[in-house]
């Protein structure tokens, strides 16, 4: 009794200058929680409710409610049916082909070297570079008279190839973009879980006679799991949402042919102004990525 | 073991080699096209190396369109973006690094769950709501979109540093007559510095390089960021390839610096958090 008369007061005290942990808590997260309202959460309400009207600035008359019209749309609409597959087609090649790539990149980074920083570095740059200036850059690598692509092709006997011109190579060049581009963060998240496998896994297995290849898969693939996923999740979900890169070589040309959902939803957006037609579309785009983000939260609960 | 050591350097130097060439190879090939003339570069084969370097690009660059200007629009853009992400991130890691919250799981749940948001899919809603705030064409309508898509990973970094501060420091501060919130700014986050230093360069470089609603929320030119700006070079037939890529240049150098001043920072903070692909 005596001891909570005597730490009443203080309590007291302490209350008024430090409101309770919930008070608090709802005060600090206040800033946060008002952006992400005015930023994501309502911004979705409306995306969904403008998805299902016909919404568009060219007109100029109030938007009226056309129920699934826009989503029936789809249905019949050959460019997004080719812009969806370009989105999965680029998700399909580019996560693993930067997976790989990023791998290989860890695996030589995660050698000993005397100097560390220029492997650093090597792996920096085109984490920060801008995709809008990758998509640029090799552009003009890929030129089909004076990129160095063509002129290596050509030195080693081959023909050059007219990139921008066929459906199928612009495809191929925005897709060796998007690996070169995301590869380099994908080798830092696995270089991390590299450098967290203990060296005397593989001295034991040095010991016990097993070869490099074996050290790889049965020591190196197993214990990178973790990483692998978690680099396998983002770069999927930044792939479904490709805009930059094929924006800045091709325009989504030659015809639609490398335009993405993204891409096409830019277009209905901001060219045509249908921004009912907009909506629905990036609703579909929307819960694609919903789909693998609640994958994402699922992995890591699961882990805790 | 004797036997294999001799092969080792080798490995290592070829390793380093297939490092360095992947990583700078495209920047120092966009330097070196910056520095040629332009009748140079329209003649086969190419050369590699500028046979008579020159600067003219540079001054074209700065000519032909507003490049300080981008360059100036995108500095204030991402710096404010990062201060306006720093503070509100710095206030929910610290509710969620230090203090008991009932739904700690479903806060951290939801901002992992925006990490990975779309900001593609909101071009239509936010470009209504930046009109009827009247925000388009002003550096508001990135500044405000730019700070949720850091809010994310600043906050997790941040957490995690302020988790690593000694509760006692904090609890010492309380009796010196600090209130929570004081002990926070005078005592947790200069302790937290490396974090938030973190944080602050994943928020300026996310901004930096953002791109999709740079181009949709202005359409001014005097307000154009460098990623949007850059494309302006290009004529509706010509494609000026010295300027671009000393517009380029440009552009990449701060980034560069950056880089380079603070590689460690960057890497421990993507481990930490990493979200951008």
């Amino acid at each position: 009794m005596a001891e909570r008369r005597a730490g009443a007061p203080r309590g007291v005290r302490s209350r008024i200058l430090d409101p309770g942990d919930t008070a608090l808590a709802a005060v600090l997260l206040l800033p946060a929680a008002l952006l992400l309202s005015l930023v994501v959460l309502y911004p979705v309400g409306k995306l969904v409710w403008t998805s299902f009207t016909d919404l568009s600035l060219t007109s100029g008359a109030p938007a009226a409610f056309v129920g699934i019209r826009n989503f029936r749309w789809m249905l019949e609409d050959a460019t997004f049916r080719q812009s969806l597959w370009n989105t999965i087609l680029i998700t399909l090649v580019t996560v693993p082909g930067a997976l790989v790539a990023g791998l290989g990149l860890a695996m030589l980074a995660n050698l000993p070297f005397r100097v560390k920083w220029p492997v650093r570095l090597s792996l920096l740059i085109p984490w920060a570079l801008p995709l809008s200036f990758a998509g640029l850059i090799f552009a003009w690598f890929f030129h089909s008279e004076y990129g160095v692509v063509n002129d290596i092709l050509r030195r080693l006997g081959f023909e050059g190839v007219i990139w921008f011109n066929s459906p199928r190579w612009a495809m191929v060049a925005v897709c060796i973009t998007i690996i070169w581009k995301t590869a380099s963060f994908v080798a830092l998240i696995l270089l991390a879980g590299l450098q967290t496998i203990p060296r005397s896994l593989y001295e034991a297995a040095d010991v016990d006679g097993a070869g490099r290849w074996r050290q790889f898969v049965e020591i190196t693939l197993p214990l990178l799991r973790p990483a692998i996923a978690v680099a396998l999740i983002f770069r999927t979900i930044t792939a479904l949402q490709t805009f930059d890169v094929p924006f800045m070589m091709t325009r989504g040309g030659p015809g639609s042919s490398t335009t993405t959902l993204a891409m096409y939803i830019h277009q209905n957006t901001v060219s045509f102004l249908d921004l009912g037609y907009g909506s629905a579309l990036a609703v579909v785009l929307f819960l694609i990525s919903m789909l693998f983000t609640a994958l994402y939260l699922r992995m890591i609960r699961a882990r805790g | 073991m004797s036997d294999r050591s001799p092969r080792v350097p080798p490995l290592r130097a070829i390793a380093a080699l297939v490092l360095l060439v992947n990583g700078l190879f495209p920047a120092i090939w966009i330097l070196l096209t910056s520095l040629k003339s332009e009748p140079e570069l329209s003649r086969t084969p190419i050369t590699y190396l500028p046979e008579d370097p020159t600067f003219q690009n540079y001054v074209t660059a700065f000519s032909d369109q507003p490049l300080h200007l981008f360059l100036f629009n995108s500095f204030a853009v991402a710096t404010l973006s990062t201060i306006s992400t720093l503070f509100v991130s710095t206030l929910a890691a610290y509710a969620l690094a230090r203090l008991n919250l009932r739904f700690r799981g479903v806060i951290l749940m939801a901002i992992i769950g925006v990490s990975t948001f779309p900001l593609v899919t909101l071009l239509v809603p936010l470009f209504e709501i930046m009109r009827g705030l009247g925000l388009l064409n002003t550096w508001a309508a990135l500044i405000i979109p730019y700070t949720v898509l850091s809010l994310p990973v600043c906050t997790l970094v941040l957490a995690a540093f302020f988790e690593s501060v000694p509760r006692d420091l904090e609890n010492a501060a309380m009796i010196d007559g600090c209130t929570r919130v004081g002990a926070l700014f005078r005592v947790i986050v200069p302790l937290s510095a490396p974090g938030v230093f973190t944080a602050a360069i994943l928020a300026f470089v996310n901004a930096w390089d953002e791109f999709l609603l740079a181009l949709s929320f202005n359409s001014n030119p005097a307000l154009r960021t460098l990623p949007v700006g850059i494309q302006l070079y290009q004529g509706e037939f010509t494609f000026p390839w010295p300027v671009i890529s000393a517009a380029l240049v440009v552009g990449i150098v701060p980034l560069a610096i950056l880089i380079v001043l603070f590689q460690e920072r960057v890497v421990s903070g993507l481990m930490t958090g990493g979200v951008k692909g």
